[in-house]
């Protein structure tokens, strides 16, 4: 609990602008002092990567929640980045419509911070990424200037694709201020089916998934998260899976995971269709959960060929290190969440840092997506440095010169 | 040694062209203005493209890297000379994965044969401008090109996984989707070449559909066939592809190539649905109800795979099939928000009536993108003006109503002076910091995109009357 004077001096030091005019103001006056400032959205991924160093102020997006133009009838819809998931989704489902972000926490995280963040779901695989869905950008750059890329067209090559590079930058070039969309008709219906996995039919119920006529929309494989995510847990995990259509299809679908898993040697299946996207939500949520400051998580990129060897090495250097491992496999992407977490702070602190050299030893690209406690500030938060790094570094020096905007917060210190 | 004798020397004679009649060919891509580079370089390899880039440094010439030259807005035209890199020779399939369902290639590998190549793996490469033929995925990944299928599976760079260029200096670099850092390779694609030169390039590939449908719906007129389309979308129907032509392309198309189209009607729809067979049944109803709803006049189905293909082989073919009409023809590509197509398509009528000009429209009409086609004889000056002012107003009416100068074409070198008919200076300022970055010495592929004049104080408002596109 924080006291009232740390409380004070955290609202003192907090901006929250409720125009874009406000914010501009308080950006460029932070750049005219060379004080650099913090930017979050919903304060739901801040546990990525490394806490930005040096910025005594945060400016936060969250008042920019208005929807400033919705052409149902278009697909597309303009929206303040501070609105939240969950505001945005609402908002489309009155028109039967959706934008597939899938992200952690959807009733706090913003459209703005998921996008700065560049956070992946499980559906990707199937609709795109979020990044295929954005089709025009409102950002304020280090100095307060007010600058838009794209528009409110579907197709559009004029001038360079400037959201693209704002999107994944972790507000290091510029604040978002306003995304437009495209938007998609919702499917028809959903449904999800979860099973207990027994060890010895894991790999032919993953092999058969990959095989399916009908691809899901998500298909994961879920080791721990015992409370946090719907469906029994055994020892050797369980599978979720979640497809979407019509309902001619999901009925074709449903035979073909029965069979599918059946044939594998997994006795039961259990369905959702009441809240099925409730399910899937918890999902999501679970790839940021953190255990108090006494938990990791990982995301271990990579293809589906090498998923399988991603996970052993995971669980063998957890269990040598005398931590445990939960984990999460997308298998229609490769993704593997891994959470790790020791049976107190200082039990964990004191293994994570050999643990993590460990890991990252065996799979290069281990970024991490959620940790609470400190100690993450010493580790190597974004893996293997990008072959363009150079590049990066100087589109940000050019951008923001004097590092006012999230200083230190991405990778080599951008 | 000269700029001939350094590039030969690197990259062999055979890979360097300095004939005054070789050149001349590369003068041109599918825009009117041309102008002759100082020698034309055929790379084997990343290296080579490298090597030339250094070489053409160290003469002072700018560097224009060219894929198939179809492009119609002049990116490829060396506007102020220097060195071609043609990517002619660099036009393999070099690995193709299957089960992540990617693929690696070289940037002149023509788009269809790329989907021909890996046709057995039952995967494909979805991007399809109309030119796919002809034209080469590097080309199509430095304008972001479209095409019908766009309307379902995105533009080309929702399928570029990752580049490898060649920077201004001559300097290898890779990027990645899937590396963590910016997104540089977001950035890259669609900027004409003027931030680096892309020499390999991973693409994702897309499951072959269980079940596709064509359909062709005709209609009175073409702003009922544009309704009609904005009925679909607007109850949340998105086809794999809305196509729409109207009489004169219809004409044109027909006589050329006898796609079986009725030519009797103001316009027609086709409709292609990929999917799974469980759907295809209520998509078509619920499809053919609203065109009947919107004044269809006709509805046909396509039975088999030949019917399809000559269904969309007259879409494919239908700027060229209107030569017949005219011996020019200037294309204009501009987007709108799809609520507003019946709006833009009544006021392109308006203003090629206005000057006296023949309009065909033949364009992408899900995503609101409009292609309307003038003809005219370029060897007459009052034709020639009168294209350049219907075509300005076709552009000013689209930014009106909310739309934008081009879709999927390209700013190039013909429409750079309107960018700022869109974008303020502060918009264009920001993307030239890229520029600033990648190309801070404008050696590539200048005179290009921006306006002239951006990177000095102050953006120079748009021409009057902009260079005009001619074939």
């Amino acid at each position: 609990m924080l006291s009232q004077t740390a409380k004070a001096d955290a609202a003192a030091n907090r901006i929250v602008p409720k125009t874009v005019a406000k914010l501009q103001e308080a950006v460029r006056e932070a750049h005219q002092q060379g004080e650099p400032l913090v930017i979050e959205g919903g304060n739901t991924l801040s546990g990525m990567g490394k806490a930005p160093t040096r910025a005594a102020r945060t400016l936060c997006t969250s008042a920019l929640r208005k929807i400033h133009a919705y052409s149902f009838a278009d697909l597309t819809i303009s929206v303040g980045a501070g609105i939240t998931l969950r505001g945005l989704r609402s908002a489309l489902a009155e028109h039967g419509q959706f934008i597939p972000l899938d992200a952690p926490c959807a009733q706090r995280a913003t459209v703005g911070g998921t996008l700065a963040a560049g956070w992946l779901g499980p559906r990707r695989h199937l609709y795109g990424r979020p990044r295929d869905y954005v089709i025009g950008t409102q950002i304020v750059l280090a100095d307060g200037t007010l600058a838009h890329a794209g528009g409110m067209v579907v197709k559009n090559v004029t001038g360079y694709d400037m959201s693209k590079l704002y999107i994944g930058s972790f507000g290091t070039l510029g604040i978002l201020t306003s995304v437009n969309f495209k938007t998609l008709p919702a499917p028809q219906s959903a449904r999800v089916f979860i099973a207990k996995l027994p060890e010895n039919s894991r790999l032919r119920a993953i092999n058969a998934i990959a095989q399916l006529n009908v691809p899901p929309a998500a298909a994961l494989w879920v080791y721990g998260f015992r409370k946090a995510i719907d469906g029994e847990d055994g020892p050797d995990g369980r599978i979720f899976i979640l497809h979407e259509g019509s309902a001619a299809l999901i009925e074709r679908a449903s035979r073909d995971v029965r069979t599918a898993l059946g044939r594998a040697g997994v006795p039961e299946t259990q369905i959702i269709d009441t809240g099925a996207l409730g399910a899937f939500d918890r999902i999501l949520d679970a790839c940021s959960a953190t255990i108090g400051q006494r938990s990791i998580t990982y995301r271990f990129s990579g293809n589906l060929d090498d998923a399988e060897t991603r996970l052993r090495a995971t669980y063998v250097a957890t269990h040598q290190s005398g931590l445990a491992a939960e984990s999460l496999l997308d298998l229609m992407n490769g993704d593997l969440y891994a959470r790790i977490s020791g049976k107190d702070a200082h039990a964990f602190c004191e293994r994570i840092e050999a643990l993590d050299d460990a890991l990252h030893v065996q799979i290069p690209k281990a970024v991490v997506v959620a940790c609470e406690s400190p100690i993450r500030q010493v580790l190597n938060v974004w893996g293997s440095t990008p072959a363009a790094l150079d590049r990066m570094r100087a589109v940000k020096a050019t951008f923001d010169p004097a590092g006012t905007l999230n200083p230190g917060r991405f990778i080599g210190d951008i | 040694m000269n700029l001939h004798e350094r590039l030969t020397e690197a990259l062999g004679r055979d890979a360097v062209k300095t004939q005054p009649e070789d050149l001349a060919v590369y003068a041109f891509d599918a825009y009117s203005q041309a102008a002759p580079p100082n020698a034309v370089v055929l790379p084997s390899s990343t290296q080579d493209v490298a090597a030339a880039v250094k070489i053409s440094n160290a003469c002072g010439e700018p560097v224009v890297p060219r894929g198939a030259g179809t492009g119609l807005c002049g990116g490829a035209v060396p506007a102020k000379g220097g060195v071609v890199i043609s990517f002619a020779r660099m036009n393999r399939l070099l690995a193709l994965d299957v089960r992540n369902k990617r693929a690696h290639v070289q940037p002149g590998l023509i788009n269809l044969e790329l989907s021909e190549q890996i046709r057995s793996s039952g995967l494909f490469y979805a991007p399809d401008p109309s030119s796919q033929k002809v034209s080469t995925i590097g080309g199509n990944c430095a304008t972001n090109a479209g095409g019908p299928h766009c309307l379902s599976y995105g533009t080309t760079v929702n399928h570029i996984l990752g580049l490898e260029i060649v920077d201004e200096r001559g300097e290898i670099f890779t990027t990645s989707l899937d590396d963590i850092g910016y997104d540089l390779t977001g950035t890259l694609v669609g900027s004409e070449g003027t931030l680096g030169i892309i020499c390999a390039i991973d693409v994702r590939l897309v499951k072959l559909p269980e079940s596709v449908r064509v359909w062709l719906a005709a209609f009175g007129d073409v702003e009922a066939a544009s309704e009609t389309v904005s009925a679909i979308i607007g109850a949340g129907i998105v086809p794999t592809a809305l196509e729409i032509m109207d009489d004169v392309i219809v004409g044109a198309v027909e006589a050329a190539y006898g796609a079986g189209y009725p030519t009797d009607a103001g316009a027609v729809l086709l409709i292609e649905q990929a999917g799974f067979a469980d759907d295809m049944d209520e998509r078509e109803s619920a499809i053919r109800e609203i065109a009947h709803e919107h004044g269809a006049i006709s509805w046909r189905a396509a039975k088999t795979q030949a019917e399809c293909d000559l269904l969309w082989a007259g879409r494919k073919g239908a700027a060229g099939a209107t030569g017949r009409y005219a011996p020019n023809y200037y294309i204009q590509d501009v987007c709108v928000p799809r609520s507003k197509l019946p709006t833009a398509l009544h006021s392109v009528t308006q203003s090629a009536r206005r000057h006296g000009l023949k309009v065909g429209n033949v364009f992408h009409a899900g995503d609101g993108n409009l292609h309307p086609l003038l003809m005219y004889d370029k060897r007459d000056r009052q034709q020639v003006a009168a294209v350049i002012g219907a075509g300005n107003e076709i552009l000013q009416t689209c930014v009106d109503l909310g739309g934008t100068i081009s879709g999927e074409h390209g700013i190039g070198y013909e429409k750079r002076d309107t960018l700022s008919l869109v974008f303020s200076t502060d918009d264009l300022a920001t993307m030239a910091k890229m520029r600033d970055v990648f190309d801070p010495r404008r050696v590539l592929n200048p005179e290009k995109i921006f306006p002239a004049g951006i990177g000095c104080a102050e953006v120079k408002p748009p021409d009057a009357a902009y260079v005009i596109s001619n074939r």
